[in-house]
């Protein structure tokens, strides 16, 4: 029985201009252990896919359909009280790129980590207060440092620091949203190295979503491409990087430089992503396809299985 | 080229057009706005009895509102519809002459200081800050005072001391605009700052003058209904603000002259709030920190 | 240690500013009332006199000698507290006007607590309900209450509760006739009276106020942190109290305090609907009479007051926010 199963899942936004199709329909599984690389473009829907798992959507976006299984609960029947109380924190935790706002600059870094622990769990503060510091030690600061405020940490720790806070009350599902983005190339390598400790160590399974291909496949088992809206191939990242099979993804893998591989140079893909309020006919990535064929852009493509665990969304694959 | 701009300009206009039917707010002030104008416009058209004050009804002073006289007479027997509908006229053209002076002094004081910097900069926003320490209602009163209550002492008296917010915010305004390119080009091809400033600047910083202006309006019409409820009117001009104070002076509070009292202050809010309204959807359009959020 | 010696910095930067500003005002104050049309005798004294006493008036007053001579006995006289002398009421402007200051810091302050209480509390339910029907009532109300003129307002309010329902008042600050046992029969007899002026006041005041605390509080909803806090699981009532409440303070404090300029026009206007004996009525008075030497006296004494308000704002804006004493 898998951790997390999203069905059909359908986010929209109401905007002045119209009714943006954020995610639509859209559909895979995680089971207890993976990691798994939620990738795209930026504007893709892999940010509002985490939202919407979260309900931290803005007041303007509706879920039109779907349902979100974790631990077979489906998160979107509950109520708030409900989700606030026993799903958050507990069960599943986001990780936010911390080098921004995500902390408050008013409020202690320790504080701020044991009011969301105070508020799930019934122990004492003083007992919150030693488990914030030995959070602390899990991610590498020196626990005397919860005492600080935001701005007393560079960009790297405040992001361990965002990471405790997502650790804090022993989630099951880990969902990190461009977790190393905003950071150097030497942090981002401590960042996911720690992150993959924690993970072997407490054996969390993570959602890892970014736009940057190296990240995923240092870090993640799985991975699952997104496009405009729509989900277009997921397999083990072992299989989308040496075989992927769809066009886009193929398009990706081949833009990304390999060590050992031949010298050769860029092959961007041509157009630009579409609009999503009115995207276009049939499968929506056929614009811009080299191999598009008359039915791409009259029908949406339906999933495959191709291989084990290998799902792919193209005409093609028939 | 000429023709693409005014094209240019007309499609701006359309679109802002547009974005301003959208705001509800925005449509009735406007609504209520035309329709003080027009009475006011066509007040010796719409007013059933004349309002000199030798023209009063003798038989009728103070009386409540009758059939006679829809809203009731004052205490020379004058019909206050009438003096409602003369007072708009005047109200009126007090806040817009008085808004004109502060635009004026505003739009001089903010662009200047934003475009030259350095010392000009520092002497004129000392200047400001003065002004903007000065509490408005006391200055206006002795002002007022000192030159005479007239209706263009009022006028003049509201203008110079209303200006200092618009300057803040146009300097600011300059200041953004000058870290864009564009100055820095115009500036390097050898244009003059006069040239710059009228062809560049100005028509950058109109619509934040007209939104300031708007806004201004509403307070201006305040002021003169405030000054001219300390007595501090002109009684040549019968504003709202004048009504008011006849209305307090006669006992209108302690006997109850309700109709004396209650439509001069219904009209001062309604326009006022037509104003705010306006600006309140004008600012939705122009400011841009709002749009983002 | 860091803190006093920032606060210092503040306080001198802020108090030679401060000095330099009552400066000008006075300068301002002097020319205004010698270069505006008019006889100077005949406003210092009364506007109806005879051409000898005029004369003999000139000389006694120094008001034939060249300007800065005036201007240099004048900043003398100030220094020695000494304000001018009202015609109407025969005494020292100084005196008249301390008389009243209490009864005027009394309306506006009771009036501004509850106009920075309303505003928050009504700023916040709208920022938080953004677009929902409590927040576009909220923000009609205070547009309103931004249009309206307050001694209307106060006019109404004094005909509805004082005149027709008899529940307060009309006049002053106390019942002139009555007898005080003791200290509580007196503070009861001026919060009786208090109440209609400090209510319309306090809520006419709003409209703008609301307006700017509704604003600074959606750009702190809108804040990376408030997203954290929910995802923290935190309940939508801790949310609003006590994070964004916290984060809200120094925005709120300097709205706080650099409002409290504004509503002193206001004073004045509604000091004369209630005749309260405030300095406000005093000015009126003095206009109505007048009576320049009050009139000069008084205006001087408010410019310096709101100089003096304004530095006291800065310095206690200066402790809030550490960033000010770095600069």
């Amino acid at each position: 029985m898998p951790l997390l199963d999203i069905q059909n899942l359908k986010t929209y936004f109401n905007t002045r201009g119209g009714k943006v199709k954020a995610v639509d329909d859209v559909s895979f599984q995680i089971e207890r252990g993976d990691a798994l690389g939620l990738a795209g473009e930026s504007g893709c829907g892999k940010t509002t896919t985490a939202l919407t798992i979260m309900n931290l959507l803005p007041s303007n976006a509706e879920v039109l359909s779907g349902k979100v299984f974790l631990n077979d609960v489906d998160l979107l029947a509950i109520d708030e009280e409900m989700f606030r109380k026993e799903v958050r924190m507990k069960q599943m935790s986001m990780v936010f790129q911390g080098a921004m706002n995500a902390l408050n600059p008013v409020f202690r870094v320790g504080d701020q980590i044991r009011q969301g622990i105070l508020t799930h769990e019934d122990i004492t503060k003083e007992a919150a207060w030693e488990r914030v510091r030995e959070l602390f030690s899990l991610v590498g600061i020196s626990p005397d440092r919860a005492r600080e405020y935001p701005h007393e940490f560079s960009g790297g720790m405040k992001q361990r620091v965002i990471i405790a806070m997502a650790l804090s009350c022993n989630p099951d599902l880990v969902i990190a949203d461009e977790p190393v983005t905003a950071l150097d190339v030497i942090i981002q390598a401590q960042i996911l190295e720690l992150m993959r400790d924690l993970r072997e160590k407490l054996g969390l399974s993570m959602i890892m979503i970014t736009h940057d291909l190296s990240v995923i496949a240092d870090t993640c088992n799985k991975t699952a491409i997104m496009y405009a809206g729509k989900l277009v191939e997921y397999a083990s990242s072992i299989a989308i990087f040496k075989s992927p099979k769809h066009p886009y993804t193929q398009g990706l893998i081949a833009n990304f430089p390999s060590i050992s591989g031949e010298l050769k140079g860029f092959e961007p893909i041509s157009g630009s992503p579409p609009n999503l309020i009115s995207p276009p006919n049939g499968c929506r990535f056929h614009p811009r396809c080299s191999y598009a064929m008359g039915v791409c852009s009259k029908e949406e493509p339906e999933t495959v299985e191709l291989e084990r665990g290998h799902f792919v969304s193209c005409h093609l694959m028939k | 080229m000429q023709k693409s701009k005014t094209q240019g300009y007309v499609r701006s206009i359309r679109k802002f057009g547009e974005q301003y039917k959208e705001s509800k707010l925005g449509l009735l002030g406007l609504f209520i706005f035309l329709f003080f104008v027009f009475a006011s416009v066509f007040a010796e058209v719409l007013a059933p009895y004349p309002i000199g004050p030798t023209q009063g009804d003798r038989n009728f002073i103070l009386k409540p509102p009758s059939s006679k006289y829809l809203l009731g007479t004052d205490e020379l027997g004058r019909d206050m519809l009438s003096m409602i509908l003369y007072g708009g006229k005047v109200s009126l053209t007090i806040g817009i002459l008085a808004t004109l002076i502060t635009a004026i002094i505003g739009t001089l004081v903010g662009v200047t200081a934003g475009y030259f910097g350095g010392r000009t900069e520092e002497i004129l926003m000392r200047f400001t800050d003065v002004f903007l320490v000065i509490p408005g209602l006391p200055l206006m009163i002795v002002l007022a005072s000192l030159l005479g209550a007239t209706f263009w002492n009022m006028i003049l008296v509201i203008g110079i001391q209303g200006w200092t917010g618009t300057a803040r915010v146009l300097r600011a305004q300059v200041l953004s605009l000058k870290e864009k390119l564009f100055i820095e080009s115009a500036r390097s091809i050898g244009a003059s700052d006069t040239r710059i400033i009228i062809k560049h600047i100005i028509p950058n910083v109109l619509p934040l003058i007209v939104a300031q202006m708007v806004l201004r309006i509403g307070s201006s019409i305040l002021s003169a209904s405030s000054l001219s409820f300390l007595g501090l009117g002109d009684p040549t001009h019968m504003s709202w603000g004048m009504t008011l104070h006849y209305a307090f002076s006669v006992g209108s509070l302690f006997s109850n002259f309700y109709w004396y009292l209650i439509p001069p202050g219904v009209c001062i809010t309604l326009v006022v709030l037509s104003f705010t309204f306006i600006g309140y959807a004008l600012d939705q359009i122009v400011n841009p920190r709002i749009r983002e959020r | 240690m860091a803190i006093i010696l920032g606060m210092g910095r503040v306080i001198a930067k802020r108090g030679v500013y401060a000095i330099m500003l009552i400066f000008i005002m006075t300068i301002i104050n002097f020319f205004l009332f010698r270069i505006m049309p008019g006889d100077p005798v005949a406003m210092m004294v009364s506007p109806s006199i005879t051409a000898e006493v005029r004369q003999i008036l000139l000389t006694k007053f120094g008001l034939d000698k060249p300007m800065h001579i005036q201007f240099i006995k004048y900043i003398q006289q100030l220094l020695k507290g000494n304000f001018g002398l009202s015609f109407v009421y025969q005494r020292p402007v100084i005196d008249l006007v301390l008389e009243r200051v209490p009864n005027t810091v009394l309306l506006l302050l009771s009036s501004y607590v509850i106009t920075v209480i309303l505003s928050i509390i009504l700023g916040l339910i709208a920022a938080w309900r953004r677009g929902g029907k409590l927040d576009i009532s909220f923000t009609i109300f205070g547009l309103w209450m931004h249009s309206m003129p307050i001694f209307w307002l106060g006019g109404l309010l004094l005909l509805f509760f004082s005149v027709r329902l008899g529940l307060f008042p009309v006049i002053g600050v106390s019942t002139p006739w009555l007898v005080h046992e003791n200290i509580f029969s007196y503070i009861s007899d001026v919060a009786h009276h208090l109440f209609i002026p400090m209510m319309t006041l306090g809520i006419g005041n709003i409209g703008g106020m609301f307006l700017i605390t509704r604003n600074s509080l959606l750009d702190i909803f809108s804040e990376d942190y408030i997203l954290t806090a929910k995802a923290l699981g935190l309940s939508n009532r801790t949310i609003l109290f006590h994070n964004v409440l916290r984060n809200a303070m120094l925005p709120l404090s300097t709205i706080i305090l650099m409002r409290l300029g504004f509503i002193i026009g206001g004073a004045v206007t509604t000091e004369t609907v209630f005749t309260w004996p405030g300095v406000g009525l005093l000015i009126y008075n003095a206009v109505m009479q007048e009576d320049y030497p009050l009139l000069q006296g008084a205006f001087l004494i408010i410019t310096i007051s709101a100089v003096l308000a304004n530095f006291l704002a800065e310095v206690i804006y200066g402790y809030l926010d550490p960033r000010v004493r770095y600069e």
